[in-house]
């Protein structure tokens, strides 16, 4: 393997990395701070934790991949690198959840639009939630610290067609748009950021603060499940956890136990709240799995005249924010639009069809153009969120009830970008519907969408931005953590992820994972320095 | 994806069973009941393992982790309805593509982890238990027998009920069988994809000696 590799030369040079699928015997480790989960939350706390003299396991479900795997295949990496295998759904079945499972999370495998916490999303935070030091001009530096970090900076290079057609039909119709900032260094412009970045060039948790950490001397187990956190009094006095078997998916029987002094969980929306929930942690209010936030995606597909080649090129780099706070909080939900790759496995699971006409679709595939919608949820009464709650075997699942007031903004979706799509040339387009058609023009494609059933099961709806679940607040009574992360009832935990969000962000969230953790990790620093 | 939606509910004539279904908690019951009888009526439940060539006229050196026997003749039988037109011509190499298609799948299905395998394990031997197979697919002779004709007729009606479980089992049956179909390199050339960029495979190290 190439020593290019920042990962490869890591562990040749002796990381403590540890593959618990390896692991033969039960054993116990020590260390200052356990660190759950190595997504952008848990990576950015390991390396701002160990840069301070402390010492950090990081523990990771997933197992860890790097350039030796990400050979730009997609059944390979929906295998190993997602959740469930990419079969991830709500409760239901009827959403499909994209997340990350492996070292960097969903960090290794998202697209690398890099946003800001929204002023909007930021000011409400602190009016709704009781929240201070969430202004803008608070939270700025924090945000910028990040953007140094991950190297975050608006896609200069010109937008694959996929993206442009976005542009266009924005332009077209005096819609505002805007270039995405991504987290790329020497990115080759290739397409394949969900399957694990094949050059390196994705600069997520596993380029950056993950090696941060390790070169710090912090220890990380993957393929270890953190099962439960146990109390001793009023304290966390261990984790509980798992080691999975050669398969990364079915525990060997060897179990770790982990003692420490603070623990830090960022294990992500859905699993943070189950991890809390499995402990039977103190949750006086039943705060823990409330209030979940999905960022509810629909989508719709164009043919257009030219070849797109939706799988190649920067994967997102144009977006319009048109439609995401027109409305204010109070009205009609808002969305952000956007444009996703379209690889075959991925369209083909998609889109779910059969025979000829399923055939006939991906037949088209080079020529058709997406662009989705996603919903800002939790900011509006009749978008309450969904609920985490464990299953049977322990496993957190999340049961996210679309409401009608969700449903008028999936069709509103439907229409706006159907309208775009034709601004821009688009041949025929459809929404990704069971009951949608192919339609020539926007006039007979309008009537169609105002007519198509808005149900579970017949809009597809997906969602990549897991959130909250364990939300931040000022008032314990309907709050698990404060405005630190610093949960409400047990002294010696903190929640450092997605899941802290008492709102959807209202765009995609890696950066205010990140910036987040970081504010939060130095005061952490701080107090747990004060007390040695 | 359907030109003229329709909607199994008008030819089915029992209303207190989709009320039954309609609720998730009640459909879950369901479902549960029937993998616990099929278990026991003796259904070909447990992982096939090693499947002699023979036998399946699959590859003999692929053991099977999860799929049953059955599950695999329920397979074999959507396939060509799930892919007509896409799968090849030849019978040698339509029955190599439609083997190593499965293949795909209980590999994937493998990576689904447990509470997954669970909710798929009801829905084959729901699928496979003789009583709810005519009773929610009606599907009437066993899928060994079953024409591509009549696959495809079973898919329409999951597709277009207006049972969201139905709606459901559809999408669980088809995703997993598009990945594993659409998303292999065998079937590229189906959707025009023309795989990653030969100049990055050169010039990257994991493609190196490999």
């Amino acid at each position: 393997m190439s020593m290019n590799d920042p990962i490869a030369r890591g562990l040749a040079s002796g990381w403590n990395v540890v593959d618990a699928r390896k692991l033969t015997q039960n054993q116990t480790v020590e260390a200052d701070v356990v660190v759950i989960g190595t997504g952008a939350g848990g990576g950015t706390t390991a390396e701002i934790l160990s840069k301070q003299g402390l010492s950090i396991i990081l523990v990771e479900e997933g197992g860890l991949y790097y350039q030796k795997d990400f050979k730009m295949d997609e059944q390979t990496a929906y295998a190993t690198l997602y959740q469930e295998g990419m079969s991830r759904t709500t409760a239901d079945g009827a959403i499909s959840i994209l997340q990350g499972r492996c070292v960097g999370g969903s960090t290794t495998v998202n697209w690398t639009s890099s946003f800001r916490t929204p002023d909007q999303t930021l000011n409400y935070w602190s009016q709704k939630f009781g929240l201070e030091g969430f202004a803008p001009d608070v939270m700025a530096p924090w945000f910028q610290g990040r953007e140094e970090r991950h190297n975050m900076a608006p896609w200069m290079t010109p937008p694959n067609l996929n993206n442009d057609i976005l542009r266009q039909g924005c332009d077209a119709l005096g819609y505002s748009w805007k270039t995405i900032p991504r987290n790329v260094n020497g990115c080759w412009n290739s397409g394949y950021c969900g399957v694990g970045c094949p050059t390196n060039a994705k600069l997520g948790s596993l380029m950056t603060t993950i090696p941060g950490a390790l070169d710090n001397q912090a220890q990380m187990f993957h393929g270890l499940r953190a099962e439960r956190l146990v109390m001793k009094q009023d304290r966390i006095d261990h984790l509980q956890a798992t080691a999975m078997g050669s398969d990364g998916v079915t525990p060997s029987g060897v179990t770790v136990t982990l003692k420490a002094n603070h623990f830090v969980v960022a294990a992500s929306a859905i699993g943070s709240p189950g991890l809390l929930l499995r402990s039977d942690l103190p949750d006086p209010h039943n705060r823990v799995g409330k209030r979940s936030f999905i960022h509810p995606v629909s989508a719709t597909v164009a043919r257009m005249p030219a070849k797109v080649e939706p799988f190649y090129g920067a994967p997102q780099s144009i977006y319009s924010d048109e439609f995401n706070f027109k409305n204010g909080h109070d009205g009609p939900i808002g969305y952000k639009l956007e444009v996703p790759p379209l690889h075959p496995g991925m369209a083909a699971g998609v889109v779910p069809g059969h025979g000829q006409q399923q055939r006939d679709n991906l037949g088209q595939l080079p020529w058709l153009q997406s662009v989705i919608a996603l919903l800002r949820d939790g900011f509006h009464p009749e978008s309450p969120g969904g609920t985490v709650s464990l299953r049977d075997d322990g496993s957190p699942a999340l049961d996210y009830p679309m409401t009608d007031y969700l449903w008028k903004g999936i069709r509103q979706s439907y229409l706006d970008m159907a309208e775009i799509q034709f601004a821009a040339g688009a041949e025929a387009v459809q929404a990704i519907h069971m009951d949608a058609a192919w339609h020539t023009s926007w006039k007979e494609a309008k009537a169609a969408i105002n007519e198509l059933p808005m149900k579970p099961h017949r809009a597809r709806i997906f969602t990549a931005h897991q959130m909250g679940g364990c939300g931040m607040g000022s008032n314990p009574e309907e709050s698990v953590v404060n405005g630190f992360g610093e949960h409400h009832h047990v002294a010696n935990l903190s929640i450092h992820d997605a899941s802290i969000f008492p709102t959807s962000i209202g765009a995609n969230p890696q950066l205010s994972v990140y910036a987040l953790a970081a504010r939060n990790s130095v005061r952490l620093a701080q107090k747990l320095a004060a007390k040695s | 994806m359907l030109d003229q939606p329709t909607h199994s509910a008008e030819n089915t004539p029992q209303l207190s069973r989709r009320s039954f279904l309609k609720t998730g908690v009640g459909g879950a019951l369901f479902l549960g009941t029937v993998s616990m009888t099929a278990g026991l009526s003796g259904c070909a439940t447990a992982p096939a393992g090693r499947i002699s060539a023979v036998d399946s006229r699959m590859d003999a050196g692929y053991q099977f982790k999860f799929l049953s026997k059955d599950d695999i003749a329920l397979f074999e039988a959507l396939l060509p309805a799930m892919f007509v037109g896409a799968l090849p011509e030849d019978p040698s190499e339509r029955q190599f593509e439609m083997a190593a298609t499965i293949e795909r799948i209980d590999q994937g299905i493998v990576q689904f982890g447990a509470p997954n395998q669970k909710e798929l394990r009801k829905l084959f031997d729901l699928l496979n238990f003789a009583p709810t197979r005519i009773l929610l697919a009606r599907v009437w002779s066993d899928w060994p027998s079953v024409t591509t004709k009549e696959a495809d007729a079973f898919l329409n009606r999951w597709r277009d009920s207006s049972i969201g479980l139905l709606n459901n089992g559809y999408i669980a049956l088809t995703k997993i069988s598009n990945v594993a179909f659409y998303g292999h390199e065998n079937q590229w050339h189906l959707s025009g994809y023309p795989g990653p960029p030969v100049w990055m495979m050169d010039a990257l190290p994991q493609f190196k000696n490999a």
